[in-house]
């Protein structure tokens, strides 16, 4: 029997499969040990590869049009981060940077290499690699935040200007719903334990 | 005493960071993903108060200077993180200003303190319930990236108040102090080892049962 330790208590469990939709708990401080997601690769590929052309829209699409004195200005994610960067700000924008573009983009399509193959009981060269990779840029993919850093902006500057959601807003909010899916779908043990059996 | 359930640390065994893989913490390595194995992240309380210590530093900066300037028409406003909060309150726009109260001055506060008690909880100098404590380290890492919506409220305001003369938005140093927080937070919270809260309360409850037997760890 496979086994399984809490990362949060250290207790050891041995580790039976569960059926689908539901998860395993410690017995010890109840934290979810490991879940079995119903059709988890399909929905993770999925949501990836609809995450991904999303990001097509939101980067092609201004986030909103701001009007005044004359004069129009648009919002997109890289001017978010390039403006700053160009008023000297250099560390903030490339934070900015990394947790609204690199970090979304990466997670997207190392989802996506890792678990298109496995659909097919294969794995991509290199995927260990990757899934480390995904682990570890998780906690920086900060998109939910910056729509509401939108939403807030949006009230702040509502009184001083004339603004108009752009194409990229809507791309945006739904290209958040699909990355939290395509997280959601699969359970980190079963994906791993997925690419072990798949060999590379 | 009733017998606890039995530990991986135990046996020598580690569940690896990255994949969860158990293996046994000799090898060095997980044999699955490649990544370090540890039976406790090193240094964990370590690591987590110096964090702590520099996000406590910065978060002066950080509430003081101004994160930006606003010129309208020549007017230059500087405004901080509370002047900031204060403008959607005066305007009546509560539940704005309550999000930006929590996720900005709260949450980074509340994150630092909670840490703080852990990390003394986890080396044994106040004892509350580790179950207690999980939660609040739980949270804490849920609710740390939500202070960084107002450094992007500031980035987006850069990039769209930019109307020469009429009206430009510029970020300000205490931009970069507030990020250094909520970033410093974050890395506290990743380097503080839950599992030390339980170790210590076994540890408790070994010694006040059997005070003569020897630690067999």
């Amino acid at each position: 029997m496979q086994r399984v330790v809490c990362h949060f208590c250290d207790t050891l469990h041995e580790a039976p499969a569960v059926p689908e939709g539901t998860a395993a708990r410690c017995l010890r401080c109840g934290v979810v040990l490991y879940q079995n997601r119903p059709a988890s690769l399909v929905r993770t590929t999925a949501f990836s590869l609809a995450a991904l052309a999303l990001m097509g829209i939101v980067h092609g699409f201004p986030f909103l049009i701001m009007r005044a004195g004359g004069m129009q200005t648009e919002l997109s994610l890289y001017r978010a981060a390039h403006e700053l960067v160009k008023e000297g700000s250099l560390v903030i924008g490339w934070g900015v940077g990394l947790c609204t573009i690199v970090a979304p983009l990466m997670m997207a399509c190392g989802m996506l290499y890792v678990c298109t193959p496995l659909l097919f009981g294969r794995a991509a060269p290199g995927a260990r690699v990757v899934a480390r990779w995904i682990s570890l840029t998780e906690p920086w993919n900060m998109i939910e935040v910056f729509l509401l850093g939108v939403l807030v902006s949006l009230l702040k500057l509502g009184q001083l200007a004339d603004l108009e959601f752009g194409t990229g807003f809507w791309a945006f909010a739904a290209l958040m719903v699909c990355m939290a899916a395509a997280v959601a779908g699969i359970d980190r043990n079963e994906l791993w334990d997925r690419l072990e059996v798949a060999g590379e | 005493m009733r017998r606890r359930l039995p530990k991986a640390s135990d046996e020598g065994l580690a569940g690896c960071h990255t994949c969860g893989k158990v293996a046994a913490v000799s090898e060095g390595r997980c044999p699955r993903c490649g990544g370090k194995l540890h039976l406790r992240k090193p240094a964990s309380v370590q690591r987590t108060v110096a964090f702590l210590l520099a996000a406590a530093a910065l978060y002066v900066p950080a509430n003081i200077l101004p994160v930006m300037v606003m010129s309208e028409w020549g007017d230059v406003m500087e405004s901080t993180i509370l002047e900031g909060m204060v403008e959607f309150w005066k305007r009546e726009a509560y539940p704005i200003a309550v999000v930006i109260f929590v996720a900005s001055i709260m949450i980074p506060l509340i994150k630092i303190v909670a840490l703080s008690w852990l990390c003394a909880a986890a080396t044994g100098r106040v004892k509350p319930s580790p179950q207690v404590l999980g939660r609040i380290y739980w949270f804490t890492e849920l609710l740390g990236r939500w202070s960084m919506v107002d450094i992007f409220v500031v980035s987006i305001l850069v990039a769209l108040v930019q109307f020469g003369t009429v009206m430009t938005v510029e970020p300000r140093p205490g931009a970069l102090a507030f990020g250094g927080v909520v970033v410093l937070t974050m890395f506290a919270a990743m380097s503080f080892d839950p599992r030390l809260l339980w170790d210590q309360l076994d540890l408790e409850q070994a010694t006040d049962t059997i005070p003569a037997l020897p630690d067999n760890e």
